[in-house]
């Protein structure tokens, strides 16, 4: 994409913002809008020449509006939503197009799901502070920029000292058979000291659906408390994501994610985890099964800033047909983060001559006594093992599904939940590329 | 069982093997002998048919079949067994897994129903009796992380449970001590049948203290050189392979049949 069609695109949406009615809430948060849409104006799209973007083409948001001016109850009644990924006693929440689904469940006493503005209203002062900390400038940010210009369809989910939220499960849907819009939605959890909450993220739409999504998370984790999130996204070609999860730890605090990306047609996800308090944990585990000319990109980051905190990476690919992958991995030591620990790990196989991956670590430790380790392979199946595997009687093709299929279990395997780490085994083995299984002339 | 006529092999063009002829009647164990380099273990790769050995001329005929027209996984599936030298590590695939797929692909191509697991676990509990072999194997990964005497173990319980009628042991001796040695060499004596034959591939003669070969062979630059009973195999350890460039040994030899 060349710059004249990176403006035009910019001026549209810039076009689509000054137009609109504005959503109502406080000044601070208009002008927090404002700030953001005069931004992206400034920043452009980013392309090759940003290294955070560069393998990352922006081509497939051309003709994208930023935003719906269809009401709530329309959107979803002619949505079709996936069976869920089976959590025991989980709570649903769905969002279509980037809508907010009106009716929104029953919870616990002690925890609190609203829509944005309800959100605002009910929990402004750490709301104003987390939304206003989203940073806006520069071209690898305009995505956040646009989010926060448009900032109005979002869900605020606040759990109170102490209590164990189980699980909230949100499904991601589209309704729509071309991508006309991106939608723009914020998700800020707000947990409190010793608090305990896992979301699932689905997104599952059927074949033929298309859209495109920009999605903001934002995690504030108070003292000592735990945060699971699982994210699944096995959506149609015609689907784009751009989503950042963004998680700022206390001190004692867990956030444990684990990410699978078996479909989409353009995924970018940018997952930043903020140890700000000592002794905080964070573990981080991926895999991407793909085929077709799939495109999902990774970009973690990991931010030591206090002393005793451990971070661990661990990312799988399997690539095949056209598809590309990227991994960048990022780990900074900070000064005076002592005794940290860092772990990190990405490993991929490439089935097929087309595919590609870019794999990037970046360890940057400026603390002493840092325990750091990280590897990066990317690789062929084993041909030893092949030979092996059909003396004992399997066929070529067999032993190959067989072994890549370990290779990506590797990550599921590390679920704590036995039911649910096979049924995303499966569906990994159902994503498995078929055409680059058997055995590639060289 | 098998019978194979003036084979020649070459590994990357280079002749291995240059005119080998051997024939193994049923349950009969036969001993290959011979100094590094002399093609023992291109003689099973070429059986179990590895990619990159590439036979030139001669046949190999196992139950009247033609072997070499078969893939790997086919000769397999009709009783053809290669106990690796080095058995290969697979991570993150379950041994009883991969066992079990192994089994039932075999079973599927036979025509025969295949195991689930209740039937499957019973036959891995009665092979491990009969082996002695503990089942904390079962539960890992396959070869991942297992000491040499631990993989050679897991090929002779592969065997066990997949029952071959043909398998050959490359140099299942190699890397184990004594007492490892002999467990693996009781293993081999339990699967010893009418209807098995084995070609046993060792470098040194104290495998054969335990496995005792109806025949021993002499392989020595790609050729088999001098056959012979269980005697020869004591002769050469005494002696070693250096005076069969000689010639001498083929008068020893002369006298028995292969």
């Amino acid at each position: 994409m060349d710059v004249a069609e990176n403006q035009t695109l910019v001026e549209k949406w810039s076009e689509e913002f000054h137009g609109r009615q504005a959503p109502n809430g406080p000044g601070w948060l208009q002008e927090l809008r404002d700030k953001a849409a005069a931004q992206f104006g400034i920043s452009g799209l980013p392309g090759r020449k940003h290294e955070a973007w560069k393998y990352t083409p922006m081509r497939l948001l051309e003709g994208l509006n930023p935003s719906t001016d269809e009401p709530a109850e329309s959107v979803h009644s002619s949505a079709s939503f996936p069976a869920p990924v089976t959590v025991a006693s989980s709570a649903t929440v769905t969002v279509c197009n980037g809508v907010l689904a009106p009716e929104l469940p029953q919870t616990l006493a002690g925890v609190t799901l609203l829509p944005l503005a309800a959100g605002v209203q009910a929990f402004e002062k750490p709301l104003r502070s987390l939304l206003s900390a989203v940073e806006l400038d520069g071209a690898s940010r305009v995505f956040s920029a646009l989010n926060t210009a448009f900032l109005d369809q979002g869900l605020v989910i606040h759990v109170s000292e102490n209590i164990k939220a189980g699980t909230l499960l949100i499904q991601w849907a589209f309704s729509r058979e071309e991508v006309a819009v991106l939608g723009n939605f914020r998700l800020v959890v707000l947990l409190e000291r010793g608090a305990e909450l896992e979301i699932v993220e689905q997104f599952e739409s059927e074949t033929n659906t298309a859209g495109a999504l920009n999605v903001l998370v934002q995690a504030d984790l108070g003292e000592a408390s735990v945060l699971k999130h699982l994210r699944v996204q096995n959506e149609s070609d015609e689907v784009v994501l751009l989503t950042s999860t963004s998680v700022e730890q206390a001190a004692g605090s867990f956030y444990r994610y684990s990410g699978f990306d078996l479909g989409g047609g353009l995924v970018r996800h940018e997952l930043d985890a903020t140890l700000a308090g000592d002794e905080a944990h964070v573990s981080l585990d991926g895999a991407f099964v793909l085929d077709g000319k799939r495109h999902v990109d990774n970009h973690v980051s990991v931010d030591h800033a206090s002393p005793g905190c451990s971070s661990s990476q661990f990312f799988r690919g399997v690539l095949g047909g056209k598809s590309r992958g990227v991994f960048n991995g990022r780990a900074l030591i900070r000064p005076g983060a002592d005794g940290s620990s860092v772990r990190q790990s990405n490993a991929n196989l490439l089935l097929s001559p087309l595919a590609e991956i870019d794999t990037k670590p970046e360890l940057e430790i400026y603390a002493d006594e840092v325990e750091a380790s990280h590897g990066a392979t990317v690789g062929q199946l084993d041909e030893a093992a092949v030979f092996y595997m059909r003396t004992r009687g399997l066929t070529d093709e067999e032993a190959r599904r067989m072994l890549t299929s370990a290779f990506c279990h590797a990550v599921s395997d590390r679920l704590e939940d036995r039911g649910l780490a096979d049924r995303i085994s499966e569906m990994m083995d159902r994503a498995m590329p078929s055409g680059g299984l058997t055995a590639q002339e060289s | 069982m098998l019978e194979v006529r003036n084979l020649h092999a070459t590994v990357g063009g280079k002749p291995i093997l240059k005119g080998l002829s051997l024939e193994i009647g049923d349950g009969e164990i036969h001993a290959i002998m011979g100094p590094n380099g002399a093609g023992k273990s291109t003689l099973g790769n070429v059986i179990a048919g590895r990619d990159g050995y590439e036979v030139t001329s001669g046949e190999v005929l196992y139950k009247g079949k033609d072997l070499l027209e078969l893939e790997p996984e086919e000769r397999a599936c009709e009783g053809v067994f290669l106990a690796f030298q080095y058995p290969v590590e697979i991570p993150g695939v379950n041994n009883t897994y991969f066992l079990r797929a192994a089994l039932n692909a075999q079973r599927k191509y036979r025509g025969e129903p295949e195991y689930d697991s209740m039937q499957f676990l019973k036959l891995v509990r009665e092979k491990l009796e009969i082996l002695h072999i503990s089942d904390d194997l079962m539960h890992r990964a396959v070869n991942e992380g297992f000491s040499g005497g631990e993989k050679k173990r897991n090929e002779i319980f592969q065997m066990a449970v997949l029952e071959p009628s043909l398998a050959i042991l490359d140099e299942t001796d190699s890397g184990l001590d004594i007492d490892a040695l002999r467990l693996v060499a009781e293993g081999v004596n339990r699967l010893r049948s009418e209807d098995r034959s084995m070609i046993v591939v060792t470098h040194y003669q104290r495998l054969l203290d335990y496995i005792v070969p109806d025949v021993v062979h002499v392989l020595s630059d790609g050729k088999i050189v001098a056959s012979g009973d269980a005697k020869l195999a004591l002769k050469l350890e005494e002696e070693g392979y250096a005076w069969l460039e000689d010639g001498g040994i083929k008068a020893l030899g002369a006298g028995a049949g292969a």
